[in-house]
């Protein structure tokens, strides 16, 4: 039985972290995502976890690396500006391999920008949030329930590929309220992911012993498993190596764990990356994806109701992007796609190097609002 | 069939919870509603908007579409006048007169009501934090997209029960002036 409620996107994205298996948050409240720290610290204590507001966003991350890595499931919540701030400690996460969720209720930027108002200008930032090489998984929220069902992911995302994962809404998701329908608890519980375990003897375990385009194996802190965890390139019990055929093992294994195997496995677990809608006939397809994606379904109802057969499709899995559904919808749609963004362009730049086009319009806003359906409608005549 | 509504005043009056209640109650109700606040990064004065859309439909866009809003509620000059080109020709606009100024051509373009919001909850209900259902209660009057009793039951469940009496109050108040505006009493 599925449950209904009625609620906003922080308050679901919260619901979601702790009933998918989180027991820890560590954060500092930054307009518009504060809710989800707010929630997670009324409802953490109720199931034995722990919600600290720590002295800023780094110090938040931080925390939240240092529980992750005695085995409990550990998120932060911010926006734009604490991304920024957490950078340095998103890169520890990524090459010492501990998962974490990231939770981004993106707001106009750069800078301080536009705080109380809605934006999509961070999916860059998410998909290189640090200096040196990076491979990011990166889920956008596209309605209520979705802040639910892939909150749970992220968790489950980050333990199967042991990394950090970014779960982002936009402000217009994260603060608007409605009714939201999510799976049962029992359904949730039974899908939760919990990272793998060496249970040999602990003088046999190497934790970065593992193969190219494998996560290492972390086994939790204070367990009798003794490994050095760095942000320095490592060796396979964890210790600083500038060995030159380690250092390029490590690399490649790090990004590959994430993108080769996406693209081998067109996708990195069973749940869909994206979605459609009336698509199949369509003769212009629409591509937005969070709050815009909802502008877009009325954008194509209006467009049908005036014969114009529009279609949509709305990613999901940001990053790694769907490439291959990307690929073929770009081999069918020749100049007839619009792609619609809260930035200056930075998913219609993912669009062209898959579709290795550029052919298609854009309708991109950057100034803080939304984009009206009626603001799409016009741009697909136009494009008649 | 869709109905669209606005509550704008500024940062701090309360304008949110209103649209909470109305849109939880059309889903109490077996429908679709949905609240989406704009506001500004002003802790307490800046220009608040309020879109509550409702309908028997599944709703995905959240604002309300300019141009399309049958009922909006002003509560702040500042508000009123950035957000008022939003109500379509011949919808309803209520303003508390003493801090709204509604011109003679905007009286024309919409049905303008000028109701003491404010006033009432201060010195009738004797309380200014439930102006937000004294607003409650003109919208629903005026526009009856709500079942009365449920709405009333929505907006007591989003209040601590020792404010009941006194909520109750202002939602009477404010169906009563509204009844009043509208001559129908």
């Amino acid at each position: 039985m599925a449950r209904e409620v009625i609620s906003t996107g922080n308050e679901l994205c919260a619901k979601a972290a702790i009933e998918g298996g989180a027991k820890f948050f560590g954060g500092y409240p930054l307009t518009p995502s504060s809710e989800v720290m707010h929630v997670s610290s009324d409802l953490l204590p109720k199931v034995g976890g722990v919600a600290i507001q720590m002295e800023d966003e780094i110090a938040g991350i931080s925390a939240a690396l240092g529980s992750s890595m005695t085995g409990v499931k550990s998120f932060t919540a911010t926006s734009g500006p604490g991304i920024s701030l957490k950078a340095e400690q998103i890169g520890l996460g990524f090459i010492a391999e501990i998962p974490l969720v990231i939770v981004n209720v993106m707001r106009g930027g750069p800078s301080t920008g536009l705080p109380t108002r809605v934006s999509q200008a961070d999916i860059g930032q998410a998909q290189y949030p640090t200096h040196g090489d990076y491979a990011s998984i990166t889920l956008c929220a596209g309605s209520l329930s979705e802040c639910y069902t892939e909150t749970v992911r992220a968790f489950n995302l980050a333990e199967k590929y042991m990394t950090p994962v970014f779960m982002l809404l936009d402000e217009t998701i994260g603060h608007m309220h409605g009714k939201a329908i999510l799976p049962d608890l029992e359904e949730i519980e039974a899908s939760i992911v919990t990272r793998e375990k060496f249970e040999g003897s602990p003088e046999n375990y190497k934790p970065y012993d593992v193969p190219m385009n494998k996560p290492a194996v972390l086994n939790p802190m204070f367990q009798g498993y003794k490994y050095h965890v760095t942000g320095l390139h490592h060796g396979v019990e964890g210790f600083p190596t500038e060995d030159a055929e380690q250092c390029e093992f490590n690399i490649e294994r790090l990004v590959g764990k994430i993108n080769t195997v996406a693209a081998e496995n067109d996708g990195l677990d069973d749940l869909p990356d994206y979605e459609e809608y009336m698509l199949d006939d369509a003769d212009i397809c629409i591509i937005a994806y969070g709050s815009i994606g909802l502008g877009a379904y009325e954008a194509v109802q209006k467009l049908r109701s005036e014969g114009i057969k529009a279609g949509l499709f709305r990613p999901i899995m940001l990053w790694p992007s769907p490439a291959k559904r990307i690929a073929e919808i770009g081999a069918k749609f020749e100049n007839r796609i619009m792609v619609t963004e809260l930035n200056m362009g930075q998913y219609s730049k993912e669009i062209e190097r898959v579709i290795k086009r550029n052919d298609f319009a854009t309708l991109l806003k950057a100034n803080g609002r939304p984009i009206a359906p009626a603001e799409m409608v016009a741009k697909v005549k136009e494009m008649m | 069939m869709r109905d669209t509504l606005r509550f704008t005043g500024v940062g701090g009056q309360g304008v949110l919870l209103a649209g909470e209640i109305m849109a939880a109650c059309k889903i109490k109700n077996g429908g679709y509603g949905l609240k989406t606040a704009t506001y500004t990064s002003q802790v307490r004065g800046g220009a608040t908007v309020v879109d509550i859309t409702l309908d028997d439909e599944e709703i995905r866009y959240p604002y309300a579409n300019e141009g399309e809003i049958d009922f909006m509620l002003s509560v702040a000059d500042v508000s009123y006048q950035q957000f008022k080109n939003g109500v379509k020709s011949g919808g309803i606009i209520v303003v508390d007169p003493n801090l709204v100024h509604a011109s003679d051509e905007d009286k024309k373009k919409w049905n303008i009501y000028e109701i003491p919001i404010i006033t009432i909850a201060k010195e009738e209900v004797g309380n200014v934090i439930t102006q937000s259902v004294v607003a409650l209660a003109i919208a629903n009057t005026m526009t009856k997209v709500l079942p009365e009793e449920l709405l009333v039951e929505t907006m007591l469940s989003k209040v601590p029960p020792k404010v009941h009496e006194v909520n109750k109050k202002a939602y009477a108040l404010g169906k009563d002036y509204a009844l009043d505006a509208m001559g129908t009493k």
